[in-house]
This record gives C-alpha cells, structure tokens and sequence, in this order.
C-alpha cells in the first residue's frame, strides 16, 4: 500500500474501521518509521514499542469481537514527556527525572486511549517545558524535520516534531506561553492550545497551573478536531477541579462557511520590531485567504497585550517555583548521594538535578513570591492578568476570533538565541492567550520566502469557543491550499516516506 | 517565682490561641480519596495526591467545607461568600508537595466570638475590676474569634536515633503519610484571654462545641485537637503588647493551664529582674512543669504565600450556608439553658451535661420516660454516680432516679445499686427489692421508732433543746440503726425536728 505518513489520523481510524489495514499494522508502520526517521529528528526521549503492539492487538481484537471502534481506532500518537503514561518513564526532558516511572496514567492520555489511540512514545521537550526551542532538554535536542540545523521550537518540540516528521500523525503537548503553538508554527503542522479547562491537567506535570493547557498537534485542523474530540469525551475531569465540561463535537460543522464572520486583526502588532518581513507576508496571506472565504476583517485592539510578557514571566515562574518545590530527592527522582543531612540532600539533589533555565525559573518564582516583593510584582501581574482579559472580551464583541502571528520569525537555528529574555521574546503573540485563557490554534499558511521554513497563522477564538475556532481555522487551512500555499497532511520533505510503509 | 494570682496583681496577661482541630469524623482526605485513619499500617492510605507525586492535582473535600462552616457557624463566626486557598511553601519531607495547603487573608469563617462563663477558683485568676464580676466572684468573658480556615495536616515523622527526636541528629527519620492531607481547622482567636483559666475554659468550651457538631473526636492526647498558647504580659493599666512567646506541646486542657500560669510567672520574673523576654517558641515539658525554648525567631519566616491555582475561588452560596445551618445541632449553651428553664436543673449540673453530647444524649434519653419532678435526680445521677460506671443504660438509671426521687433508696444505696448492675441488664427495681433496699416509707411504723429513739436518748434532746440542732443527726441514725437501716433517713430527719420542735 502506501507510506502510512500519507494517511491522516482520520483516514487511519477508518481505515482501521473498515479493516483496510489492522491497527497492528499501523503501529509496526510508525515504529518502523520511528526508527528510520528519529535517529535524525531525535522527536523521541523513548518509545513504547510494547504499549503500542498491546493497545493496536486491543485495538484489532475488539474489531474482531464486533464491538465499536473509537474515534483513533489505531491510530498511533506521541506525548510530550510530562504527560504519564504506566508503562513509560515521565522525564520532563529533566535530569531530575531521569528514572522517574509513571505511577499513574494521565487523564487527556488515557482519553485519547479510550479512543483508540496507540501509544508508540514519550516527545522531547524543553526541561519541564521551560523554554521555546527544546534546546533545555537534560538529554538531547530535537531537530526540525525541515531543517535539521534549525530547532522544532518549544517546549512541545518533540510532540510538533514527530507529527511533522511524519513518525505519528497525532501529538499531544502542553502550552504554557505558547509550547504548542510556537512549534507547530515552527515545523509546519497545525497546534491548538484549547481554553483553559477545556482539557483536563491531571497527570501532567505542572509548570504554571493556571497557564498550563494541554492540547493536539496534527497534519490537518480535521486531525486536531478530531484529537480535540478525544480530549473532551467524557466530560469534566472531577481529578482536575479547574476542569469545565466542554460539549461541543469539534467535527461537526468544521467544514461549514464562515461567510460573514468576522475576524479581527491588530495593525499596530504587525509593526512590531520583533515580526520578520516573512512572517508579515504569511499574515497578510492568511488574511487575504479569510477574505476569500467571505470574512470580514475587522481592527481590534488589545492595548495591553504588551504587558502580557511581563506578567507571565512573574506568574508564570512564582507558579513554577512552587509546582516545583516538590522535587526534593527524598521520594522520588534524582537524589545526591552521600549527603550527611536533609538540608544538604534537598540542596544538592536540586542543585544537580535541574538544568540553568529550570533553575532560573524557580529562583525567579523565590524571589518574586518573598515578602515584600509579591506585593510589588505579583499582586500588580494579577490585575495586567485582569485587563488583558477584559482586552480580550472587548475585542470579541467585534469579532470571532483574532488574526496574529504565531511567532514574529521562523524557526531559528541551534544556539542562534543565547539570551533569555531574547527567547522569551518569540512567545509574544502567544502569551497574552495563556494569560486570559482562551484557546489559540496555530495554522501553516506556506513557506518563508526568506528561509525556506514554514510559516504560520495564528487565530485566537474567545474562551470556550473553540469549536468555532476550530471552523474558522479550517476555513483559513481550506483557503491557504486553494491559493496553492500549503497542503494540509504535508510530511516535512526530507522525511516524507522514510520507513513506515504500510 | 512568685505565685500566678500574686504576679496577675502587678500584670496582666494576654493571652490568644491557636488551636488545630482534625476533622476526623470525615471519612477521606482533604484534596484526595484516600481514607482517614491513624490506626492503619504506615503508608496505606496514600495517593499521588497526598504523595505530591508530579501531575497529581487537589479536589477539596465538600464535606470539611460543610464542617468548618458548621464550626464558623456555631462560634458566632461570619461565614465568607469568597474565599481562597494558599500555597504556603516550606521545605521539609512532612509535607509532600514542600508546601501545604492553607488558606489566605480570608478564611472560610471570621470574627467570631464565644462568650467564657468563669466561675469558683477559677475566677479568682483575675483580679482587675475590667470585667464586672457577680456577688460569687464568677464573671463572663466574652472572647473573639480572629477567623478559622480549613488547611491540610501534613505526614507523621518519627526520628531515630540522636538525642531530642529531632531530625538533625536522627540516624534515620520514618515518614507516615497516612495523616498528610487529613483535613484541618485551625481557629485562631484575637489576644482577649487573660488568665490561663479562661484559655483552659475556651479550649474546653471549643471542644464541646465541635464534638456537638459532631466534626472531629477532639482528642487532645491523640493530637487529634491541638492548641499552641501565645502569651505575653504587660504592667497593669498600660495598653502595650508586651514581647510574646509560644507555647509547644500542649496535650491536655491541665497542660494548657499549667504552661501559661509557669509561663506568665517566668515572664514576669524575667521582667522584674529587669531581663528581656525573647520572642521564642517553648516547649511545655509536663514532667518538670515548665517551658524549655524550642526555637528562637529571629525573623518572621517566608512562606511565599499565593493562591493556589490549582484550586479555584470559593464561592459559597447563601443556600449553601444555609444548609450547614440547619445542621448545626442545638449548642451547649442553648441546650444548659433548655436544661435549666424546662428541667429546673442546677446551673452546674445541667451545663456538666450539655458540654459533652455523648451525655446529654444519654441524660435525654433517661428522663424522656421519667415524671417531671424525676428529672433533677436524673441529672444528679448522670452527674455524680454514672462516669464512674462502665456500662450503665439510660433505662437502668431512669428506673434508679425513680427510686431515688420517691426516696425509695439512699444515694448510698443507689451507688451500691449501680456498682451490681453495671455491665448487665438488670432491673435496679429488682435489685432494690432483693437485697431488701427499699425503704419505708410508712410513716407510723417511722413515727413509733422515733418516738422509741426519742425516749432513750434524753441527753441529746435536752442538747437539741439547748440549741444543738446539730445532733439531730446522731437521732437519724439511732433511728436507722433501730429500724436496721430500712427506715427513710430524710424521712426521720423529718419527723426529729417535728417532733423536738413541738
């Protein structure tokens, strides 16, 4: 047949329904892609050969016993390493974690598993998904499919990797600031960071807790839809008390016109210094795509979007600070040998067991929670949280959703940014999201006519309306192929048809 | 050091408590499933919750939101339609997450008060005319009540080896997070209490309230209901907070009363000597009776307190309230002062009896099937005959009371009575009439002892005569004596007098 990479997760659960291929046959597809591709692209901290062969045997034996398929009949994912799975180890890219075996199975990786879904791995990512290149993982580094000497983006960098690579065509990552957003837009591949709630947190470990949204990465908005069904099933998550029941079934009506919807776009962003002449083309190409599709663009304005990166970078590490308390060596994950006392123990087992961002990140939360300080910065971070909220609302009473870059510049090359707040830098359009806590979708809208790497769109909907998000997205993805930009189920070219044949 | 009611002449204390109450009629953990209970092996009931394993989350446990709203409730406290949880961050292995659970600047409940009735030798403690005293010397304190939040216990440590059972020189320390995460009320009152009586009264006075709520078995031996004592003293008629110390290790109400009168003497002894007291926290060692420092706090500690985000706003509706309220069962003051208007009980018995539910329970089932005019013997029986029995029922003692009211029997006779059926189902009418208790009452046959007693006794009515009223009771048992012991004491007390009097 064909190279599996060129199914969709849609047309592999069909497939699979229908008994064109077996879910096992799938899954020894992926692995055996896995195996030709990653030694390359390096998406992988570990893979689950033995999970996958058992979940696709499941799979098949259910088919065989009539009963009804799930929505990712066989259709093999990744997740992000700080996502537990029993059976796998939780690293989060993080020394400190090195051996840590998940003790339980996470709630959005079990529900994709209700579903069907084959569990072939565990994605590189950023050290407890501190970072926007992957490049802080304690053990290696991943490479972006389009150019091996450029990052994936980050944290989520495995995840978006593995999918654009074409070693699994569904993902799971975490965005915080913007982790699935900034490297789906980094490696070509549609992201979606669902309002926070949508999906549940328990069992992936925390970074900020009320930041921290998990969602999918796939070839195709209909694969994200798809992943983001999966997701919901089930309803509230009564393990996560900040869980929402979300109703919606994202396929339905995903194809629909968005005929006098309206989008909204914020000229004064598109100045930014930051935003490369590449990435002002994509946006101006995604917006003439909207238009095409009988949208209507409207001005809004976000007038304190500015200050989003400020405030995340004091809530977002206070809450890193003291999610982060908890690794101390004495139950669990890295501990210093021969230390004489408790406080000596904790000390070093942290000393050693983090890597400088995690360590920045956590010293940065110490300080800023102290007595005295909270007040200067936190306290006022909460009420920047506050207005940009209400700049949000405001802005959807006129329109849909918003229309903003995803990343001002394309995926960059290893060690091309050394400087911290440079890299905290590239989530400036997607911070500001977390922030207020709506979903955000990132959509590739073509190629960079300067570097040759993908390009993307991002659409920002209003809080649990993601499935109008999600429809627009689609309209935008549908548009973007009829002007001849992008494809969407495109395997990044270098890997397209490595191993996997199916 | 000079003696508490010598040293309160010149000072006055002041005196506020912090008291920590588990909630252990509840059955699970504060923010897990896991069951509660200390008697199991060590480490049983834990989760990844209560564990802080990576990815686990908090839900709170509706049933200590409804218990400490009970208890906010019943101390007179205003109940708070918004409130929050905390982080409050510290790093020691006791709490898994390396920081605990608590609440903010608003607590469930706040400004409460309850209203201290201090009476006999324990009135005499205070001395100052700041609260006006009745012509008994007993006065009424009215309390307040700072607030009471809900929190989480963290896990049992036990160190082995080294000296004091600290960690610090432990060849090893044993952990148990059996109790981590056990649901915890802390209520802290404002520095109203003046002498130690009155704290041990309040102790007292809130354990019978909570156990009449029925939240938590307020053990103070098992650490179930734990109290730290800060006290600091001040020249009478100045307004100034004089420096105040903690006071550790407080295991019974007798503990809480002796640690603060040693520990005011100690301060005002320090102070006259013309010495500093030093804010410290001190241990109460029982055996030696006195207070030893712990620690001395140089610096207010850091806890880097914030809301927790992984736990959303409290919002508690008003029907929300409302049904705790109609939960609060009648309170021990209602229920002493139902005892006294509808019963005509003593003062000091009928509030003996509403303090402790288990007893007021019994009582009211007792006299539920005895006369009206039975009821004050039931209280008196309930009072000072039943807590030295094992296992009397309520039915036995309604039955004993009867006889005792009808003067069937002598309190003697109904202790003796007690002591036979105490363990079994026996009748003590049948009792009484086997061992041929029950007494005459017919008072010819008790009028021609008299008189016959009367007649041989002429050195003792003519002493009567004289106005020694008193040997009236030598007569009573020459009566007794003479009807070998079956004629009513009170009865021929009665008939005496008459009779000399005439």
């Amino acid at each position: 047949m064909a190279n599996f990479d060129t199914l969709s997760a849609a047309a592999i659960a069909a497939g699979v329904k229908a008994g064109d291929f077996s879910a096992t046959e799938v899954a020894r597809a992926a692995l055996d892609a896995i195996e030709a591709r990653d030694g390359e692209v390096q998406a992988f901290l570990q893979t689950s050969a033995e999970l996958a062969l058992e979940a696709a045997a499941a799979t098949d034996a259910a088919r065989a016993a009539g009963e009804e398929l799930g929505p990712l009949a066989g259709v093999p994912m990744a997740y992000k390493d700080n996502m537990h799975l029993v059976g796998t180890r939780t690293t989060c890219a993080s020394k400190m974690l090195y051996n840590y075996e998940s003790t339980f199975t996470a709630t959005c990786v079990q529900r994709t598993l209700d579903a069907g879904a084959t569990p072939v791995g565990k994605a590189n990512m950023d050290e407890f998904a501190f970072g926007s290149s992957t490049e802080s993982s304690a053990f290696h580094p991943t490479c972006n499919p389009w150019d091996t000497t450029r990052v994936p983006g980050g944290s989520s960098g495995g995840s978006a990797a593995a999918v654009a690579s074409g070693e699994v065509p569904l993902s799971l990552g975490s965005d915080t600031g913007g982790s699935i957003r900034q490297p789906a837009s980094f490696c070509g591949v549609v992201g979606m960071k669902p309002t926070y709630g949508a999906v549940s947190r328990y069992g992936v470990v925390a970074f900020g807790s009320s930041l921290d949204q998990v969602g999918p990465f796939g070839r195709s908005v209909t694969d994200v839809a798809l992943a983001m069904n999966a997701l919901v099933a089930g309803g509230r998550d009564h393990l996560d008390s900040t869980s929402q029941e979300v109703p919606a079934n994202f396929l339905d009506g995903l194809e629909d016109s968005v005929e006098g919807m309206r989008v909204g776009i914020i000229s004064a962003l598109m100045e930014h210094e930051a935003v490369t002449d590449e990435v002002r083309k994509g946006l101006e190409a995604a917006r003439a795509a909207l238009e095409a599709q009988g949208v209507e663009v409207v001005e809004v304005e976000l007038p304190n979007m500015t200050s989003a990166i400020a405030a995340y970078y004091v809530i977002g590490p206070s809450e890193a600070f003291s999610n982060l308390a908890r690794f101390d060596g004495v139950r669990f994950g890295y501990q210093e040998p021969n230390c004489t006392t408790l406080a000596e123990q904790t000390a070093l087992s942290r000393a050693h067991g983090f890597g400088a961002e995690a360590k920045r990140r956590q010293m940065l939360g110490a300080y800023l929670l102290a007595a005295g300080v909270y007040d200067k910065y936190y306290y006022p971070a909460q009420q920047v949280r506050t207005l940009i909220t209400d700049d949000y609302r405001r802005a959807f009473e006129c329109c849909d959703a918003i229309l903003l870059p995803t990343s001002p510049t394309s995926a960059f090359h290893f060690g091309e940014i050394s400087d911290p707040t440079q890299m905290y830098a590239s989530d400036l359009f997607t911070i500001s999201n977390n922030i207020a806590g709506n979903g955000g979708v990132s959509v590739p809208v073509g190629l960079g006519s300067t570097s040759g790497m993908p390009i993307a769109a991002q659409l920002q909907g209003p809080a649990f309306k993601d499935h109008t998000l999600l429809r627009m997205a689609r309209a935008l993805e549908r548009s973007i192929e009829e002007a001849g930009l992008a494809k969407p189920g495109t395997v990044a070219p270098a890997f397209a048809g490595k191993g996997g044949e199916l | 050091m000079k003696k508490l009611q010598e040293v309160l002449r010149d000072w006055e204390a002041v005196i506020g408590l912090e008291v920590h109450t588990e909630l252990t009629t509840l059955e699970t953990k504060m923010f897990c499933d896991c069951r509660l209970s200390h008697d199991d092996e060590p480490n049983t009931n834990v989760c990844p919750v209560c564990l802080g394993m990576p990815g686990a989350l908090p839900v709170p446990n509706r049933k200590a939101i409804e218990s400490i709203v009970m208890a906010g409730l019943a101390t007179n406290c205003e109940i708070q339609p918004r409130s929050y949880f905390y982080r409050k961050h510290y790093f020691y292995p006791d709490m898994s997450k390396n920081y605990q659970t608590t609440q903010g600047p608003v607590a469930f409940c706040m400004y409460g008060h309850l209203d201290l009735e201090v009476t006999g030798q324990g009135a005499k403690e205070r001395p100052d005319s700041t609260v006006s005293k009745a012509s008994d010397g007993s006065y009424v304190a009215p309390i307040r009540i700072l607030r009471i939040h809900m929190e989480e216990d963290a896990a049992k440590m036990v160190h082995v080896g080294g000296t004091e059972g600290r960690i610090t020189s432990a060849a090893e320390s044993l952990i148990d997070y059996n109790r981590c995460g056990t649901p915890l009320i802390e209520l802290v009152t404002e520095p109203d209490l003046r002498t130690p009586e009155e704290a041990r009264l309040f102790m007292e006075k809130l354990r019978q309230t909570f156990l009449t709520l029925g939240i938590s078995d307020c053990s103070l031996e098992n650490g179930s209901m734990r109290c730290d004592g800060n006290v600091s003293i001040r020249r009478r008629g100045t307004t100034e907070f004089g420096t105040k110390t903690e006071m550790k290790n407080i295991n019974s109400f007798k503990s809480l009363h002796n640690a603060l009168e040693y520990e005011i003497c100690r301060q005002a002894e320090v102070l006259e000597e013309g010495g500093i007291v030093y804010q410290e926290t001190r241990h109460w060692e029982p055996s030696k009776r006195r207070t030893v420092v712990m620690r001395v706090k140089e610096t207010a500690d850091d806890y880097r307190m914030y809301p927790d985000p992984d736990l959303a706003p409290f919002d508690l509706s008003d029907e929300f309230v409302e049904r705790c309220r109609a939960r609060v069962p009648e309170l021990p003051d209602a229920k002493r002062d139902r005892y006294i208007n509808d019963f005509g009980l003593k003062r000091a018995d009928a509030a003996q009896i509403a303090g402790d539910p288990a007893t007021a329970t019994f009582f009211e089932q007792a006299v539920a099937t005895v006369k009206d005019k039975v009821v004050p013997t039931v209280a008196n029986v309930v009072v000072n005959l039943v807590p030295a029995t094992k296992a009397v029922t309520s039915a036995q003692v309604a039955s004993l009371s009867s006889l005792l009211a009808a003067d069937a029997i002598t309190f003697a006779q109904a202790r003796e009575v007690l002591e036979v059926i105490d363990g079994t189902t026996m009748d003590p009418e049948k009792i009484v009439d086997e061992r041929g208790m029950r007494q005459s009452t017919d008072t010819d046959a008790l009028s021609a002892t008299v008189e016959e007693v009367l007649a041989r006794c002429t050195d003792q009515v003519r002493q009567y005569k004289e106005g020694n009223k008193k040997v009236v009771g030598f007569l009573v048992g020459q009566c007794m004596k003479a009807s070998r012991g079956t004629g009513n004491p009170k009865l021929f007390n009665q008939l005496l007098r008459e009779r000399l009097e005439a």
